[in-house]
């Protein structure tokens, strides 16, 4: 019996700056952050994602190649890409906070650029948060 | 033999005017290749050169391993090609035109060009004259696809098709891909389809190859940088991995190739300066590199 592989919805933006194959390698990461696709299920093949989103198979079977170099997924033989163990995510956790710390220091910059102080900033951000909140 | 496409120091002009020069260019084999350059860049010369259909004054070809100029018939059999604009035989019904090229061939998928005449809904008793330019550059990919080459050479197969007709295409372009071992090499001016589709790029500018390589690396090494610092001038900005610079009040926007966050950090300790970098698509890359 073969393990029915999760619809996966990517969505991927071809005429971005950021390459199809990272695209596609932080959606599975998101996902699989967000326990949208659990541990056990399968990615669908190459081929039915290309087919899908009408782009190169090779694109995607890099990404799939470098989320199994980073242990994300991990490859069955008959069956494809699996997603691996909880014990990822909490790398994975860690590894998302770091792409946020860039981001976080342009803020401070530019704040005191702008002579704005960290108690009017967080405030800022809290409000600025409830708002994008009330949109999803 | 692992490229589908070699050539080496290729020198075409016409008259006095030089088209192409030394032009060095690879193609592996499976890869789906864009060739992207300004109108008159010299891309339709550079395909006719390598199909033998004109000869360069100098330089070397090697297509599927052989010399175009004296291309065996084997080989001939295993390139399909789709020139820019062709009208042919227009009395000819689309399926007379068909079995008519068909017969050519040593081999023919028939059931593959009625598939494909189906489904992109060409008329199989519409006389070729007649068809819209759409519908025949439709026919035209199809009848360089029913030999099943191994090497296909576009020459802008989608100038002329709406949108979902060239979604239409990338799709049975990619199925090909997958289904068996084939090398795509197209010349387009739409840079977005390229990006959907192939995996190298080759920018013609000049006559020359201004890049050629993977479309990942090329998006990853090519970014634009804006600086905001008191008192930066133009001078400040040199360098062999600069394609543009331009300098404002307060603010350079330089374009530059093969970036990486050392840069980024660099240039903010030397000018105290907010850097911003900005990822390009594939056209905003083109017309930084052909500037």
């Amino acid at each position: 019996m073969t393990e029915e592989k999760t619809k996966v919805y990517f969505r991927i933006a071809a005429s971005s700056g950021v390459p199809i194959y990272r695209q596609l390698i932080d959606q599975v990461k998101t996902l699989v952050a967000t326990s949208a696709l659990a541990p056990g299920t399968f990615l669908p093949s190459v081929r039915q994602v290309a087919a899908e989103l009408a782009i190169n198979p090779m694109t995607v079977s890099k990404a799939y190649s470098l989320l199994e170099k980073e242990n994300v997924v991990e490859f069955v033989r008959g069956q494809g890409m699996k997603i691996r163990g909880t014990a990822v995510s909490q790398e994975d956790l860690s590894q998302r906070q770091g792409q946020m710390v860039p981001l976080l220091k342009e803020v401070i910059v530019r704040a005191s650029q702008l002579s704005l102080r960290p108690g009017k900033v967080m405030k800022m951000l809290e409000s600025l948060w409830k708002e994008e909140g009330s949109h999803e | 033999m692992n490229n589908a496409i070699v050539t080496e120091g290729l020198d075409k002009g016409f008259r006095d005017k030089g088209v192409l020069k030394e032009l060095s260019l690879v193609v592996p084999q499976g890869s789906v290749f864009g060739l992207l350059g300004r109108n008159g860049a010299g891309k339709t010369t550079l395909i006719k050169c390598l199909l033998g259909l004109i000869r360069p004054q100098a330089g070397k070809i090697a297509v599927l391993g052989d010399d175009p100029w004296d291309f065996l018939e084997e080989t001939k059999e295993r390139i399909g090609y789709v020139p820019q604009t062709d009208r042919p035989y227009p009395w000819l019904t689309a399926r007379q035109l068909i079995d008519y090229t068909a017969s050519f061939y040593r081999h023919w998928n028939h059931e593959l060009t009625d598939r494909l005449m189906k489904e992109w809904g060409l008329n199989a008793e519409d006389k070729v004259g007649l068809l819209s330019e759409g519908e025949t550059q439709k026919l035209n990919i199809i009848l360089a696809l029913g030999h099943e080459p191994e090497l296909l050479v576009f020459d802008e197969p989608v100038a002329s098709l709406d949108p979902a007709s060239r979604r239409q295409f990338l799709k049975t372009v990619l199925e090909i891909v997958s289904d068996r071992p084939c090398t795509i090499f197209f010349s387009t001016h739409i840079t977005s389809d390229l990006e959907r589709v192939a995996d190298r790029v080759a920018v013609l500018k000049d006559g020359r190859i201004a890049f050629a390589g993977e479309l990942d690396v090329l998006k990853e090494e090519i970014k634009r940088l804006r600086i905001r610092a008191a008192g930066v001038r133009l001078e400040d900005f040199k360098g062999e991995g600069i394609l543009h610079r331009e300098v404002f009040a307060h603010e350079a926007i330089l374009c530059v190739r093969g970036y990486t966050p050392d840069i980024k950090k660099a240039i903010e300790e030397k000018f105290r300066a907010q850097l911003d970098v900005e990822d390009l698509n594939l056209e905003e890359i083109f017309l930084e590199l052909t500037r």
